[in-house]
């Protein structure tokens, strides 16, 4: 009770402040293996052969794998569930590499650093490929599906997404105003402080156990199968704690070979990446480049779009034939427009994979549509807060793809109480104009999704007990990233309890223990899992209930409960005492499992409003104020909330002016491969950032919540970089807005 | 290489380990010392992860090499509770949600413990330059900040609290 709504401190936060927690690098078992990865340093190029005698003679050295004596499966890292078709052109080791930092081989030695020495010492010849490097040049790739070897080629386009709806030609005809823009945004990385990490070892059962901080253990599983080529009951995949991950650990891009190396050697692996590494051989945010043309009428309603985006997935193509349709799903949910066309395309490059990372496409999308509004707005002479207050969806409308029903939608609260908030229209007119430094005022609005339906069968299940000590025990492959859903879901049950959220023992996710879950990703944790959760913690409820009426001999139906007690109109007592006197009785403990099914994707909507000062010197632009105004439905914790928020801004920031992985377009290599190159924002940089909450409650989500761990990224570069166009006068839509782009913009004026 | 004889003082217990003299002095706690409560995020002095106290100062412990701080004071996360009891700081970081995921935490810690030690009385702007060193991914940083104003202002309570006590008890009756 009291539970909702409440600030209360991560339940796993003791161990972290003190340092107690244990990541996979920290132990308990003993690693007796250490591998090291030799990376590709080449964008395109066949493997001719590999030469690995000095260092297979180096005490300490226990092997050396590469394509040759490694399963050649191909597999999709993007995978969720075994036997999932997905177009399967990865391999552990591939004899054609893909790209600067693909995997050509492996060594196994008995302490990291000498893995690391060993690897360097490996001669390998190469037969340089033909690298297709930029989205220009992939788009005349068109070649054979399969190469040579038979492996799958580049064919581009990998995936289209197309949607055509009302009469876009009508729209664009009767139009007063048509504006056309194009933006492109960039390759970024997701940056966890914990890099990739993984382990595993061979069990006395003969299965291999892999202990991986991961977004889905069954995830893990499936892929780890595929690549090995074995059944995935072979494995057991236990999570560990997760130091960060925003999307970037979601694919297993380790496991497979910790999983094949512990099977070979028989002993207990550990891979952990480098911060180089990590850069050139995981995942990155897609980069894309697209094209908005807009319609607007004489009083501002938008009477059409055609839009075309071209998403680079590199090398593999995981789950990047995804996004063109993920791009499309988030673009018609914000605002209503009567006739509107889509073209999405995802394209093979010779650049690191993309994959999942905070927003799936949303980020991309929305700055193509927020900041080419800004700019139609600036050119037919509307506010930009009242040209979005004109357009945006209302509650309960039925976006054009789907069908679906966006629930009780509330961007346009979102708009008007923070334009309200920020001081919108006085801002905008009186923003300082000084020689050097000038200041502008911007605004974004985004939507985001609720959890997979109906893509998916959008469901979780778990197990909820009654402990003989009295607390709770929640079994359900739960993957808390940091976010604090561990947290937000043991208030839930525990409001429903009478309990507090420390009273709920979550179960590590564990593939031997656990009911199936997809795992964290979707926006699907406080929407789908915590709605399962509630009302599993509700059938809990009432057969803790049945047991204790027995217990305090009560008129049926007249017990609840209440701070830790079942209480009667007389008598009380502790679920302690109760599980106590059950297991007295030779009595089982009330336990209840329950499957909850989405029936429904609400959308959950954001309005953010920013002001920057322009340095017209230097080009350096400092975020100076910001407003997050967030339609949560109801916050189950408005401090997880405030800190989610933050953190979106954050990474927000960081992708409008700063972040970007910068892959060379002649020969490929990897500029921002460190944080010393590749920059991202700092405690000094942050503005100061004010949030507002919009709780207006979604009936399908628990206690009325909805999503927000992703959209408090997806407004911000767009507020952002409208707030520097409004402080020039620019038109500046290629991100980052770095200071080079911006005083090339400004000299050229 | 041969290892040789070091002598460390860690949260001020003496510790000799046999090390290498290239191993890192994060390496020395983590691996043989068993304090893997600093991380090691980067191996190149960006991500503030493995911060320590060296005497009173925060430092990357990525770039010292334990021979270079023989015989010198180093506090790491593991000594700041004492008997299972948090510090004030880590009570503040705990209560103002400056945690998250908590791979940075104990970095983040210690880097503002060393600037609470150097400077008791830092405002927000402050407390954001002396954090200058220290990769946060989770939190955009501003409820650590919050965390560490609020511990600053309770330690001068405290102090206050203390000084007139003192205070009280040279005064004459």
């Amino acid at each position: 009770m009291g539970q909702v709504g409440a600030r209360v401190p991560l339940i796993d936060g003791m161990a972290k402040v003190t340092g107690q927690l244990r990541f996979a690098d920290d132990g308990p078992t003993t690693v007796t293996a250490h591998a090291a990865l030799l990376l590709s340093p080449k964008a395109h190029a066949r493997v001719l052969s590999l030469d690995a005698e000095a260092t297979r003679a180096l005490p300490g050295v226990i092997g050396v794998w590469w394509h040759a004596n490694t399963p050649q499966n191909g597999y999709n890292s993007a995978i969720w569930v075994a036997g999932q078709q997905l177009l399967a052109d990865e391999r552990m080791f591939p004899a054609i590499l893909r790209h600067v930092g693909d995997r050509v081989a492996v060594v196994l030695a008995e302490t990291a650093a000498l893995a690391r020495a060993a690897a360097d010492m490996i001669v390998v010849s190469y037969e340089d490929l033909h690298a297709t490097l930029t989205i220009d040049a992939a788009l005349t790739n068109i070649g054979p599906a399969t190469d040579a070897d038979g492996q799958p080629t580049f064919l581009n386009p990998v995936e289209t997404a197309e949607l055509e709806h009302g009469d876009v030609l009508a729209a664009f005809g009767a139009a007063a105003h048509v504006s056309e823009t194009c933006v492109s945004t960039p390759r970024s990385h997701h940056c966890a402080i914990e890099t990739h990490v993984c382990r595993a070892w061979p069990k006395a059962d003969g299965r291999i156990a892999i202990l991986s901080p991961c977004q889905s253990v069954f995830a893990v599983q499936a892929v780890v199968a595929q690549a090995m080529g074995i059944e995935a009951n072979c494995l057991h995949v236990i999570k560990a704690p997760i130091g960060g991950s925003f999307g970037g650990k979601a694919e297993p891009i380790l496991e497979p070979i910790c999983a094949f190396l512990a099977m070979e050697t028989g002993r207990t692996v550990q891979l952990k990446l480098s911060r180089q590494e990590t850069f050139e051989a995981t995942r990155t945010r897609s980069a894309t480049v697209g094209r908005m043309k807009i319609a607007l009428a004489a009083d501002g309603r938008m009477l059409g779009r055609d839009v075309d985006i071209t998403v680079d997935i590199g090398a593999y193509c995981t789950g990047g034939n995804y996004l063109p349709g993920s791009m499309l799903q988030r673009l018609v949910r914000l605002y209503d427009i009567p006739a509107e066309r889509y073209r999405g395309r995802a394209i093979y490059t010779n650049t690191v994979p993309s994959g999942a990372f905070r927003g799936y496409g949303s980020p991309q999308i929305h700055a193509l549509g927020e900041i080419s509004l800004d700019l139609a707005a600036r050119d037919a002479g509307f506010d930009p807060v009242a040209l979005r207050l004109r357009n945006i969806v209302s509650p309960e409308a039925i976006d054009p793809w789907q069908g679906l029903n966006l629930g009780n939608a509330r961007g346009a609260d979102c708009l008007r109480r923070g334009a309200e908030a920020f001081g919108w229209a006085k801002r905008r007119q009186s923003a300082p104009v000084g020689q050097r430094f000038r200041h502008g005022i911007g605004v974004a609005a985004a939507t985001h999704i609720n959890g997979c339906y109906p893509g998916e069968d959008e469901a979780t299940t778990a197990t909820m007990r009654l402990l003989p000590d009295g607390h709770i025990q929640l079994v359900c492959a739960l993957h808390d990233l940091g976010c604090g859903s561990d947290t937000t879901v043991a208030q839930i049950a525990a409001e429903v309890l009478g309990l507090e959220a420390s009273d709920i023992r979550i179960s590590t996710a564990d593939t031997d223990t656990c009911h199936y879950d997809i795992g964290t990703r979707a926006s699907r944790m406080t929407y789908i899992v915590g709605e399962g959760v509630r009302k599993l913690a509700q059938a809990l409820a009432e057969a803790i209930t049945d047991v204790a009426e027995l217990a305090l001999n009560a008129v049926p139906g007249s017990v609840h409960l209440l701070s830790g007690q079942a209480v009667s109109s007389e008598l009380s007592l502790t679920l302690a005492d109760l599980a106590a006197w059950l297991v007295g009785c030779g009595a089982s403990l009330p336990e209840a499992t329950q499957t909850h099914r989405a029936s429904a994707n609400p959308g959950s909507y954001a309005a953010h409003f920013a002001e920057v000062e322009v340095d017209t010197l230097t080009g350096r632009v400092q975020v100076i104020d910001y407003l997050a105004v967030h339609d949560v439905g109801r916050a189950i914790n408005p401090m997880l909330v405030e800190g989610q928020i933050h953190g979106g801004i954050q990474i927000g920031i960081g992708y409008a002016l700063y972040e970007d992985v910068a892959i060379d377009p002649c020969t490929g290599q990897v500029h921002g491969n460190s944080f010393s190159r590749y920059t991202i924002v700092n405690a000094p940089e942050m503005p100061r950032i004010e949030v507002l909450l919009v709780e207006e409650s979604e009936p399908t989500g628990p206690f009325g919540a909805k999503a927000l761990g992703e959209i408090a990224t997806i407004p911000v570069a767009p507020a952002v970089v409208n707030a520097v166009n409004h402080a020039l006068g620019t038109r500046l839509t290629e991100l980052p807005l770095s200071p080079d782009r911006i005083t090339r913009a400004l000299i050229r004026r | 290489m041969r290892g040789k004889l070091l002598v460390l003082w860690v949260n001020g217990r003496k510790e000799s380990v046999v090390a290498n003299p290239l191993d890192r002095l994060s390496h020395i706690l983590r691996n043989e010392l068993g304090l893997t409560g600093l991380k090691e995020g980067c191996c190149e002095g960006e991500c503030g992860a493995c911060t320590v106290l060296l005497d009173d100062r925060p430092v990357p412990s990525c770039l010292i090499l334990g021979f270079q701080v023989e015989g010198a004071t180093i506090s790491t996360i593991e000594g700041m509770a004492t008997a299972g009891t948090l510090s004030g700081l880590q009570t503040a970081f705990l209560t103002h949600g400056a945690v998250q995921c908590g791979y940075c935490t104990p970095g983040m810690v210690m880097a503002a413990e060393g600037l609470l030690r150097a400077n008791p009385a830092p405002d927000r702007a402050a407390i954001r330059h002396g954090l200058a060193g220290n990769i946060c991914r989770c939190t955009g940083f501003d409820l650590i900040v919050t965390a560490v104003e609020s511990e600053a202002s309770r330690r001068r309570i405290e102090r206050r609290a203390v000084d007139a006590a003192r205070e009280s008890q040279r005064a004459p009756e």
